[in-house]
């Protein structure tokens, strides 16, 4: 059945990619507002236009969805999609710098490559937007996040959503390697930038103090010490995001977490905070000595606290395999995380919490994103059955797919 | 160690004789070096036997059978069947409902050489400072007090070969281990488990020793690397045959000069050394089975063969096990060409397919990652049933370490290596419940006295506190 399935998707899409109607009967819809079983899905160019009982009963492809699931398409928090290609071959490479002269002002999406191998890879298997975040190579500030939307003509839909920082160990060894002096370097800047936005104009006429950062950099700050731009804040270590919600507290920033290994340890200092946090639910070996505390129910602990949860993964995978944020996901469910949780830390809340221009949601109006899994939407046997990005059907076709179809014909004849 | 050095003398007394066709001489004071002089002080500790009652078991062979009973006395699976008659003193645990599988075998593993926390100190899985270091063991490296074992077993390993890392042409030997807590490492290893070789096909070793301008910085570089080294090894196994064939003639000769490299390799030659070949690209392989026809050895398992679905009908008939990930790719170009229908590809191909993790977060969930695997099959329509696919991770991964005949499947007389899982084992929602070794209960996720630790986790994780 589920074969068929793909063969008429393969004559449909070759049709047709968004117009004309699609009718999905009797899957399980996951929407945030629950689980609708066993329900009907119109989609009318590209557009939901009713869930549920009272959908018109015919349309120009129309696929029985029982047994199967609908969810909002994946949302990947943390990724490189477009800005890679092959990682250990460096020209390809363009998720961080190794020029000491650009840090805040780096702009990881100037580099996105809509005709990356990558895309369609991740697309076919459910993923349909994801965060660029950059990554330092000289600074402790690493560049602004990019949002991408992996659709037929992949594009950028935020070029600057936030301000990307890494006060992991890493990072804090690129800023003299003491936690200490990685936090002077850090305020220093904040309040440089705060200075150079007061006196932009003296400043740029070359009639104001000397900083450090260029004016490109502090240009890029502006926005977030003045409240505005999210600062994404990569750290681990338990006392590290206590010191970093207190920095965000006294330089009064808009602040979003990431990585958070050991979050649990502090959840409920991050809840009170209000702070969102971006994370891979995987992690539960003590990989370094900022890491100790992993364990595999961090997503549930920071979750039960009232942490709003945005999810990457899995592991180093996390992207050519962007899609695998479903792996980690499920994982969370495995160990107590609520499973409409991990949805939504998948699909809705990212979009959510950036403010960006994504549906995230399965809901009458929606241009829909979405996936039609072949079983429940977290089993890694559950294939993506039927993926539509910007209302538009995604075609099955990746290079893994053509390479995969050329030699079975070969071990055919063998 | 008195009877394996008989036993290899034994052996070189045969080959001796099938060179030369003559009668054997009672070998007089032959030296020959100790082939296993840090020998496994494993134990199998005594338990009491006990039943596991109607569960629905893979059996690691192809097979599934629902509500059977299983019998394990002496650390042997005793019996299989439906109904068995159970002595009434017998332990008794209801599996009605339950899954179970053997336990999961990761025939890839650098735990204890590349442990948690991983800090330059504890980093010894690669000695990256010639491109031929065939006399470093792996064994030499492990920590066993590294937490990553303990997550392994907690994810239903029970088995794992550590090995050395792929900077290298030939990396050194790598160690079988049974996954259970122990102070030294040979309280892990698996008694009387063949060695093996690692081997690196590709880009890690010309990039190693090409950016410090030494051979090799190319393929063809790799290939002289690897073939001078068997010349080598061929000339020093027969300086050994010639002193055992002179000594037993009856003449005063004394033992060539041991060389550890050499006697790892001329080991290879003999077929007691089995070589695991780190070795992505399909045409690579090709190469590594002719040298290793030039040189008269064989070839177990290429391991991250990510082009071996390319491979795959020579593979299946030089008897090669594929040792692959469900889906990693793009980190090298020579992990460009991922398919993930690449494990279901070669077992359709009728070779030995063998799902393997190199990596501590996968190790901990093979079970997800043969779901994976299984499901690309099916998407383009082979079929796989989960008794077929469980395969990948127990019986052929046995295979590919010459270890099929005691692990990796739930037979009359195997060992009792055994994981009860509270779903389905190929569900993402499943955990491994209670993990057996040898029939002993080494983890149990409800019960927090038997779910060892580390050492090193003690005042980092509270007394009694247990962490998934």
């Amino acid at each position: 059945m589920k074969n068929n399935l793909l063969f008429i998707l393969l004559l449909f899409t070759s049709l047709t990619t968004s117009a004309g109607s699609i009718l999905i009967k009797g899957a399980d819809i996951y929407s945030t507002n629950g689980v609708l079983p066993q329900s009907n899905l119109y989609i009318d160019n590209g557009t939901i236009t009713a869930i549920g009982r009272n959908t018109p009963l015919t349309a120009d492809l129309e696929i029985n969805g029982e047994g199967m699931s609908i969810t909002a398409g994946l949302f990947n928090a943390s990724t490189h999609i477009g800005t890679v290609e092959v990682s250990a071959i460096s020209p390809t490479v363009d998720f961080y710098s190794e020029n000491e002269a650009v840090t805040a002002s780096l702009r990881i999406a100037d580099a996105f490559n809509p005709r990356s191998t990558l895309i369609p890879h991740n697309r076919v298997h459910g993923l349909t937007h994801a965060l660029l975040v950059p990554e330092s190579g000289t600074n402790l500030f690493s560049g602004q996040v990019g949002l991408v939307q992996l659709g037929n003509q992949p594009k950028v839909i935020h070029d600057s959503l936030a301000m990307a920082l890494d006060f992991t160990e890493s990072g804090i060894r690129l800023a003299g390697n003491s936690r200490a002096a990685a936090l002077v370097q850090l305020r220093q800047a904040l309040d440089d930038a705060k200075d150079f936005s007061r006196n932009r104009a003296a400043a740029m006429a070359g009639d104001h103090r000397d900083y450090i950062l260029s004016y490109a950099d502090l240009s890029a700050l502006e926005s977030v010490v003045n409240g505005v731009k999210p600062l994404l804040v990569k750290t681990h270590r338990a006392s590290d995001i206590t010191t970093i919600l207190a920095l965000a507290k006294d330089f009064q920033l808009k602040l979003i977490l990431s990585g958070v290994i050991e979050g649990w340890m502090v959840a409920s200092e991050i809840a009170e905070a209000g702070v969102p946090v971006i994370m891979d639910p995987i992690h539960n070996l003590p990989e370094s000595y900022e890491s100790l505390g992993a364990r595999l129910d961090n997503a549930k602990l920071l979750s039960d606290a009232g942490v709003t949860l945005l999810l990457t993964g899995m592991g180093g995978q996390d992207t050519h395999n962007a899609y695998l944020v479903k792996q980690s996901a499920g994982n969370a469910v495995a160990n107590g995380l609520p499973k409409s949780v991990a949805i939504a830390a998948m699909t809705s809340n990212p979009a959510k919490v950036f403010g960006a221009t994504v549906s995230g949601d399965i809901a009458v109006g929606e241009i829909a994103d979405l996936v039609l899994w072949g079983g429940d939407p977290l089993e890694m046997t559950s294939e993506a059955q039927l993926v539509l990005i910007n209302g538009e059907v995604i075609p099955m076709e990746s290079r893994s797919f053509q390479l995969r179809d050329r030699y079975f014909k070969r071990l055919k004849k063998n | 160690m008195k009877n394996a050095l008989s036993k290899s003398l034994a052996l070189i007394t045969v080959m001796t004789l099938g060179a030369c066709g003559e009668k054997a001489e009672t070998p007089g004071d032959i030296n020959l070096p100790n082939k296993n002089p840090y020998p496994s002080t494993y134990q199998i500790p005594e338990s009491p036997a006990f039943a596991l009652i109607g569960a629905n078991i893979l059996t690691g062979e192809g097979t599934e059978l629902t509500n059977t009973d299983l019998l394990i006395a002496n650390g042997k699976i005793v019996a299989i069947g439906a109904a068995l008659d159970i002595e009434p003193d017998t332990i008794k645990i209801d599996a009605k409902g339950k899954w179970v599988t053997p336990g999961l075998i990761d025939v890839h593993s650098h735990m204890g050489v590349y442990p948690s926390p991983s800090t330059s100190n504890h980093s010894d899985g690669n000695e990256m400072t010639s491109p031929v270091t065939a006399e470093v063991w792996a064994e030499h490296s492990v920590w066993p007090e590294d937490p990553q074992f303990e997550k392994a077993l907690a994810g239903g390993v029970t088995t794992v070969q550590i090995l050395p890392g792929s900077g290298n042409l030939i990396g050194g030997r790598g160690v079988t281990l049974k996954n259970i807590p122990s102070i030294t490492v040979q309280g892990m290893k698996f008694p009387g488990a063949p060695y093996s070789l690692k081997m690196a096909c590709g880009e890690n070793p010309k990039r190693v020793y090409g950016s410090r301008n030494t051979l090799p910085s190319t393929r063809m570089g790799n290939m002289a690397g690897y073939r001078e080294a068997w010349i080598q090894a061929t000339e020093y196994k027969r300086s050994w045959d010639d002193y055992v064939t002179d000594s037993q003639a009856g003449e005063d000769v004394d033992p060539p000069s041991r060389n550890l490299r050499l006697e790892t390799l001329a080991g290879v030659l003999e077929g007691d050394i089995r070589i695991h070949n780190h070795c992505y690209k399909a045409d690579e392989m090709a190469q590594m089975i002719d040298m290793s026809k030039e040189f008269g050895y064989k070839i177990a398992a290429f391991h991250h063969a990510v082009e071996a679905y390319k491979a795959a009908p020579i593979l299946a008939k030089e008897g090669i096990c594929g040792v692959m990930w469900a889906d990693w790719w793009g980190f090298k170009q020579e992990a460009f060409d991922m398919v993930r229908e690449n494990i279901a590809l070669v077992d359709y191909a009728k070779a030995c397919a063998v799902i393997h993790s190199d990596d501590p977060i996968q190790v901990q969930r093979l079970n997800q990652e043969i779901a994976k695997a299984m499901s690309a099959g099916n998407r383009m329509g082979l079929n796989i049933d989960a008794a077929k696919a469980i395969t990948w991770g127990t019986i052929n991964a046995a295979k590919s370490l010459g270890l099929d005949n005691q692990i990796g499947s739930l037979a009359v007389g195997k060992n009792a290596d055994i994981v009860l899982w509270t779903k389905h084992p190929l569900s993402i929602y499943s955990l491994a419940q209670k993990v057996w070794i040898d029939g002993n209960l080494r983890f149990d996720r409800f019960d927090k006295s038997v779910q060892p630790t580390s050492d090193f986790n003690l005042g980092i994780i509270s007394a009694g506190e247990a962490r998934p």
